[in-house]
This record gives C-alpha cells, structure tokens and sequence, in this order.
C-alpha cells in the first residue's frame, strides 16, 4: 500500500493511480467521477467511470435535500453499483464533489468507499488515460435502503443552533474572508451571496485548503493531526460539527476528520452558511476585517 | 430584445434545435477549439486584457483588435481552471462576434446564453458561463472610451 496511505486512521479508503489501473476491469469495482463542471466528465474521464452529478443525481429537485431511499437504490442499480460493490470516487476542485458524493453514499450506508488521492487534477497531471467513451453496465441489483441516516453524519440547522449554544466545537472551512464577515459570498461565486456575513459563534476558522497539498492530494497525517488537533484543539472523540456554504467544501474536511484522522463524531452542516446566514434572527460573530 | 450579430444568430440558431445528447456534444467541441482563438505569437492587439478576477475559477485574457472597418476581433486566452461551458462560450463568442462592431458587442444581451447551453446546464455554479461576455463588453467599452478620448 501506499506509504503515505499507511499512516491514516483508515487507510483502505484512499486509493491512488497504481490502484486503479489494477482494477480498471475489475467488476467489482465502479468508479465515479463527481465535479463542479458540469461538462468535465463528457471531455474525458477514467476509462469506465460514471458520472454521478452532485445536483442531477443526489439532490433532490425541488426540495432543498437529497435523495430519499429509493432514489439512491436506483441511482445505483443504473449505475450498475450492487451492495458489494467498491466505488471509488474522485472529481475536480481538490475532490470536493468526489468527498461530498461520498458523504451521501454513507447517508445511505452504502460500504466500500473510496477516495482517488489528489482527484482528477492529480490524475490529469500523472498523464492517466482519459477516455471519452461512456461505460454501459448491467442494472445491477440494489434493494432500497431501510433508512437515510441523517442523524449520524448530517447536522441540520437546529442541530448546528443548538450545537453553538452548547459550545461544541464547529468548524467553518471557508475562506478567511467568509469566515471574517468581509465577503458574504465566495469570490468566484457572486450569485451565491447571502444577507449577513460572518460565522457561527464559536466557530473555529480552519478553510478546507490547509488539509490539501498544491497537487490536490491529502496531506499526510502527521500534517493533518497539526493543524487539526494541534491547531484546534480538537480530539478524536469530540463532536465536531463542520459547515461551509452549500456544504461541498465541508465534505471535504468531515472526510479528513472522519477517515484520515479517526475522529469518531464528525458532521456535516450542509445547510452551511447559505441557510446560516439567510436565516432571521439566529447568532452570527464577525471578526476585525 | 436586441438583435445579435448575425454569426451570433446562426450559431445560435445550430444549437436551438439540438437534442440535449448533441448538444452537450457541440459544447464539448466548441471548448475544445479554444486553443484555435488564442493570440498568436508576436500579435499585437489594440487592447489587452488580462487578469484574473473573483468572478472566474482561473485567469483569462482577452484581446481586443478592432480592424479599418471598425469590426471587432477577440483573441481569448483561458487558465487550465476556467470551467468546460465558460471555454465553449469562448469559442461562441470568439466566432459569433467577429468582425462586429464594439457597439453592437456592447449591446448583446445576456439572454440568448441559456438558449444555446440549454436551462438545464445554466445553474449553481456554472453561472462563470456569462462571464466572458461580460469580459469582452468591457474591452468594447474601454476601447470606445480611448477613441473618445483620443478625438
């Protein structure tokens, strides 16, 4: 296995590029790719890879959620995913959207998940193949989840109230300037503005960059277990709440929490700051700007 | 509604009547040909604009030349992160306002994008798909402005 893989809490969920050449045929194995941009999967992808988009397929579309059980189970037998079968994520912008489609799988307690270290970026750099054709596979059985398990890995905003309140430690992964109050949008996202700027009280700032190297891959554990633990304060055994604006970028630190460092009590507030700071008469700090 | 440059209108026009499958597949070939509207090396250009901004995952250039006719011609240059329907766009505009003049590329109206990408495509985060149009409006306009100035 790979070395830097060997010093995580739970190593068997990152797989690198030797990895998935050895299973590119694997029929056990489905792989997904999972981006912001829309049309990436159709300019290329990882020979046999399916294209699970974050708001075609796993949200619901009219509702602010996601899918409910049966529309999981369907998503996956057309996407030729059994019960048994190992899906391995990866997708752009450092795998947001490959950690966010993992976070959903395991709301429905799909097992065998894994993460491509580094993403498509990675790969793309590595000069791995890339293929346009588009994979057919067998609808594979899938019997509907008996439950979507929101109360483990999901923070709804009531959740996240009363979790402030409390004083438990929240994380906020965005940008200093989010966090700070500065800007209440992403600088690249103008249109996703809200009415007030700032953060959850007693949030500690820590933006999901400073878990990912330049190259998009993972930093290694002894890095991670700095900035989170030493940094922050934070134990394996704590509560931890982890937020960001529609709840991408935050995936992406629960990821890092739960599997790379072991935390045991990590969830994701995707409601974030979208529903955070629109929302009348909650609690918000703002820092100097 | 104001009427787009003719170009404009038959690319337009292309895509309109496409099944969702081809269209996505137009896109896909229009943002591979960016390459092909990039200065040329040792050009030069009436007005360079490059930056990167907070409106756009990457830096893009645009280059404005503007020929004895007044017709205007764009040279786009885009950072390896700009967005796969952004860098079709490009492509779009580069063909389907070339030779047009910087007033009526200044009166383009935004509304014919989701016409050619489809509503289905023009969501959360993939609204940077209008942003070089807004890029190529403002190179108009600042070259206006130098000609006025100049007069």
């Amino acid at each position: 296995m790979n070395e830097k893989f060997e010093a995580y809490a739970h190593p068997e969920v990152l797989v690198d590029r030797a990895w998935i050449e050895e299973h590119l045929d694997d029929p056990n194995v489905r792989i997904v790719e999972s981006n912001e941009d829309i049309l990436l999967y159709d300019t290329g992808h990882i020979p046999g890879a399916v294209h699970i988009d974050w708001r075609r397929d796993l949200q619901d579309q009219t509702v602010r959620d996601y899918i409910r059980e049966e529309g999981f189970a369907e998503l996956c037998r057309r996407t030729g995913i059994s019960e048994s079968t190992t899906v391995v994520f990866y997708g752009d912008k450092s795998n947001w959207w490959a950690c966010y489609a993992f976070w959903v799988f395991t709301l429905f307690g799909h097992k065998n998940l894994k993460v491509l270290d580094g993403g498509r970026d990675h790969w793309v750099a590595q000069d791995g193949p890339l293929t346009k054709e588009v994979p057919s596979y067998d609808e594979a059985p899938y019997p509907t989840p008996p439950k979507r398990r929101d109360e483990e890995i999901r923070a709804f905003f009531a959740d996240t109230l009363a979790h402030a309140k409390a004083e438990l430690p929240l994380v906020d992964v965005r940008s200093p300037g989010e966090f700070s109050g500065e800007v209440t949008h992403m600088p690249e996202y103008p249109q996703e503005g809200v009415l007030r700027g700032g953060h959850i009280p007693g949030a500690h700032s820590c933006p999901w960059k400073t878990a990912a190297n330049d190259d998009d891959t993972f930093k290694a554990r002894e890095e991670l277990t700095e900035i989170y633990q030493e940094g922050l304060g934070l134990k394996q055994d704590d509560d931890v709440v982890a937020y960001c604006r529609i709840g991408e970028r935050s995936s992406h630190t629960w990821f890092v929490l739960t599997y790379l460092l072991g935390f045991k009590n990590v969830r994701n507030y995707d409601g974030s700051w979208t529903e955070w700071g629109n929302m009348v008469g909650v609690p918000i700090e703002r820092t100097n700007v | 509604m104001s009427a787009l440059p003719e170009k404009l209108e038959e690319i337009l026009e292309l895509f309109e009547h496409l099944p969702e499958t081809e269209r996505r597949e137009m896109l896909i070939s229009f943002s591979e040909n960016t390459a092909q509207h990039e200065p040329n090396e040792g050009e030069t250009f009436d007005l360079e604009d490059v930056r990167k901004d907070d409106e756009c995952t990457d830096e893009v250039g645009v280059f404005l030349n503007i020929d004895d006719q007044g017709g205007a011609h764009f040279r786009v240059k885009l950072g390896p992160k700009v967005q796969t329907l952004t860098r079709a766009m490009t492509a779009i505009l580069c063909q389907g306002l070339d030779g047009s003049s910087p007033q009526a590329v200044q009166a383009v109206p935004q509304d014919f994008v989701p016409r050619i990408v489809g509503s289905e495509l023009v969501r959360l985060r993939s609204q940077t798909v209008y942003y070089v149009l807004t890029r190529m409006k403002s190179a108009c306009a600042v070259y206006l402005k130098r000609e006025r100035a100049s007069q």
